[in-house]
């Protein structure tokens, strides 16, 4: 109830619902957000659209983070997510043929391994942020991981 | 900043970067875990530091004039001692042990005797094509991998092997073709993409494997439809094709190939069919590379053979070398020794239990830096110094390249290195005169 | 029932760090283990209070057991240490450690402890 006094309440049909009371129960349950609500997007109905943003809390209306994840206790330090970053084969030249990179650390740098298991050491130019159109699906450091040691995440 | 070279494991990686202070390490960057362990061994838990020596039963602390003493004693008291480890130790120290041997009659033989050494005894009448890293790294295109598991034995060797972008395969991963051969499934096995080719055989059945692809190599089209050892027929062109088209390519070997069996050699059937593909082939040519455990696990062969003419395992008598049909395993079974010296190495933990039980019976002395199974069952045990972090030399990597250990710490208690301990030995049998 | 036992090296169950770096207790937790397939797991009518009795012509060792995916059936595999090593054979003077026929039963016994065979070998001094 809550929820469907913020909305049209005009049963427009738009969003694929039958009324716009079966679309605040689903909303309710996470299985469908605001903006699929083709009205709200309306400068009209800004007001009820803001309300309801920030009544359904941060899963609706922050971006999500990107994280790296190395667990620490299956990671080996073989060092193959060093080598097959693109990043660090652009900076670090001693990557390429499976070497160390330098230390301290070349600033666009994103993995080392350090006392035997590897780190990241900063995120900002991952192809995943840094990049665009196909680039920015880069996942290899997760694929080629032999102990599954690497997870990319969003939260 | 200053690079320096890990003594892990075989591959002996000259890329890493330590802080010290020349009294501690504060950091090690680059180095795998097995790396990170080898240098974390100086101040380990378990770590001897004193000589130890058997009295009543019971493993005491002694000076090293007395541990020293009753090493002597035990020597003299034997007439024919065995000698055996030598894959920890530089090759200073490899040599120094065969000069201890001619010195006192002994029978001397290495870790590799058990392990890599097979594999190139049997090349020496079938020829043996031979690579190194660097080779792969710059020029390398198919990588194959049977009986071996390099995630969880020698974890950076398929970052440098396989990821590495090097000369003239500046693509990397996209244009070097990996395929395992294995009856499990191990962790080697999660680097493969879309265009590798995962071969899961039935367990026992390389041979038959073997065989068929030997047979493939003189008439076509003999590849049975029904597959080969649960590999079935398509993987198996598949397999035929990459060997015979690529450019330089690489078969690395594990334990799983060096197994006997009574009706067949497995290891001359798989040289053979090396010689036969690489007549076949068209572009350039297949090597191997065999993996190890022991950082200088190569290295013992190249000596003797530099020292008496011999690649392996040496035995003297009246003080001159003599020819035997003896192994290690045989001398062992047979009992034909009555003293042992232990170099760097733990028998009783990786030698068989009806092996282990035998050297047990006898006097043993033990030279090595830390607590082991061995360490529990010695009658004497002088501690030396860490090759590779507390004393320098020389050591052999997998691909046969000599590499250079350096110092970069002093070693408590002003240990000496096994060079030197075994010198000393030497040095103290002249005196009393030999027997 | 009749298994083939393999032998490999794990990077997690490490018997020379174990012996550095551990205790005595670390080194039975890591290194006196197996692992066999989940359906073999059934099939052998184990559950994880009991342990599992592993033994050939030359010895027997009790040690836990643990469920893998990644194991064929018919097949128990350990990582190398003091106890896959009583298993071996010498073949025709060639160390076998990999594809031994050996017979697997459900135990109620305690896994051997590393005491028990360092005794057993010091008493034949």
């Amino acid at each position: 109830m809550e929820l469907y006094k913020f909305l049209p309440k005009t049963n427009c049909k738009k969003c694929g619902k039958p009324t716009c009371m079966a679309f605040s129960l689903d909303l309710l349950q996470g299985k469908v957000k605001v903006d699929d609500c083709p009205p709200l997007l309306e400068p009209k109905y800004k007001k009820q659209y803001d309300a309801l943003k920030e009544l359904l809390g941060s899963e609706e209306g922050q971006q999500k983070e990107l994280k790296i994840n190395i667990d620490d206790k299956l990671c080996d330090g073989c060092g193959i997510c060093v080598t097959v970053c693109p990043v660090n084969a652009r900076y670090c030249p001693s990557s390429l043929s499976g070497k160390a990179p330098e230390y301290p650390p070349e600033e666009h740098q994103l993995f080392q391994v350090i006392g035997g298991k590897c780190e990241l050491l900063k995120i900002e130019h991952c192809r995943r942020l840094d990049a665009e159109g196909r680039e920015r699906e880069c996942r290899v450091c997760e694929t080629y991981c032999p102990r599954e040691a690497v997870k990319i995440e969003y939260v | 900043m200053k690079r320096f070279t890990c003594s892990g494991c075989s591959l002996l990686c000259d890329d890493i970067i330590v802080q010290s202070d020349g009294l501690f390490i504060s950091e090690v960057i680059g180095a795998c875990l097995k790396g990170k362990e080898r240098f974390d061994l100086v101040s380990a838990k378990n770590r001897i530091i004193s000589p130890l020596i058997r009295k009543d039963g019971e493993l005491k602390e002694a000076s090293w004039d007395e541990a020293i003493k009753k090493a002597i004693e035990i020597i003299k008291n034997s007439s024919i001692p065995l000698l055996y480890g030598f894959s920890n130790v530089s090759c200073e120290a490899q040599d120094a042990g065969i000069k201890l041997a001619q010195k006192i009659d002994g029978f001397i033989d290495s870790n590799a005797s058990i392990c890599q050494g097979k594999i190139f005894n049997k090349a020496k009448s079938l020829g043996i094509n031979l690579t190194t890293i660097t080779e792969i790294i710059n020029k390398g295109d198919l990588i194959i991998l049977w009986g071996a598991n390099p995630a969880e034995t020698v974890p950076r060797l398929l970052n440098k092997v396989l990821f590495s972008r090097g000369k003239f395969r500046m693509t990397g991963r996209e244009i070097k073709t990996l395929v395992i051969v294995d009856p499990i499934k191990t962790a080697s096995f999660r680097v493969m993409g879309v265009r590798d080719l995962p071969l899961i055989i039935e367990p026992n059945k390389d041979i038959d494997l073997i065989r068929m692809l030997k047979e493939e190599c003189c008439t076509a089209n003999s590849i049975p439809s029904q597959g080969v050892a649960g590999i079935d027929k398509n993987d198996l062109k598949r397999l035929l094709l990459h060997l015979t088209g690529a450019e330089n390519g690489v078969i690395i070997l594990g334990q799983g190939v060096i197994q006997p069996h009574p009706d067949y050699d497995l290891v001359e059937e798989l040289l053979e069919l090396l010689q036969m593909i690489n007549k076949r082939q068209e572009k350039g040519r297949i090597s191997l590379l065999i993996m190890g455990g022991h950082f200088n696990m190569a290295g013992f062969d190249h000596v003797a053979l530099s020292a008496y003419g011999v690649s392996g395992h040496l035995e003297f008598k009246h003080n001159q070398m003599v020819k035997t049909e003896d192994t290690l395993v045989s001398k062992i079974e047979k009992e034909d020794f009555d003293s042992s010296i232990i170099v760097g190495t733990d028998p009783i933990s990786h030698l068989p239990h009806s092996l282990s039980s035998k050297i047990a019976k006898k006097p043993l002395i033990l030279i090595d830096n830390h607590s082991t199974a061995t360490s529990h069952i010695a009658d004497v045990v002088l501690p030396t110094a860490i090759t590779g972090i507390e004393s320098g030399g020389l050591a052999y990597r997998l691909d046969q390249v000599p590499i250079e250990l350096n110092k970069l710490l002093n070693p408590p208690n002003n240990l000496p290195s096994d060079e030197e301990l075994l010198n000393q030995l030497h040095g103290l049998l002249n005196k009393g005169g030999s027997e | 029932m009749e298994f083939i036992l393999n032998s490999m090296r794990k990077i997690d169950n490490d018997q020379a760090k174990e012996h550095a770096f551990g205790t005595e207790q670390s080194l039975e937790e890591n290194l006196a283990i197996c692992f066999i397939n989940p359906k073999d797991f059934e099939k052998l009518k184990l559950v994880s209070s009991l342990q599992l009795k592993i033994s050939n012509e030359e010895k027997y060792v009790i040690v836990k057991v643990e469920k893998d995916d990644n194991i064929p059936e018919g097949m128990v595999a350990m990582p190398v240490s003091i106890w896959s090593n009583r298993l071996s054979v010498v073949q025709n003077n060639e160390l076998q450690t990999k594809n031994i026929v050996v017979n697997v039963e459900a135990t109620h016994e305690p896994i051997m402890k590393f005491k028990e065979i360092i005794q057993e070998l010091l008493v034949k001094k």
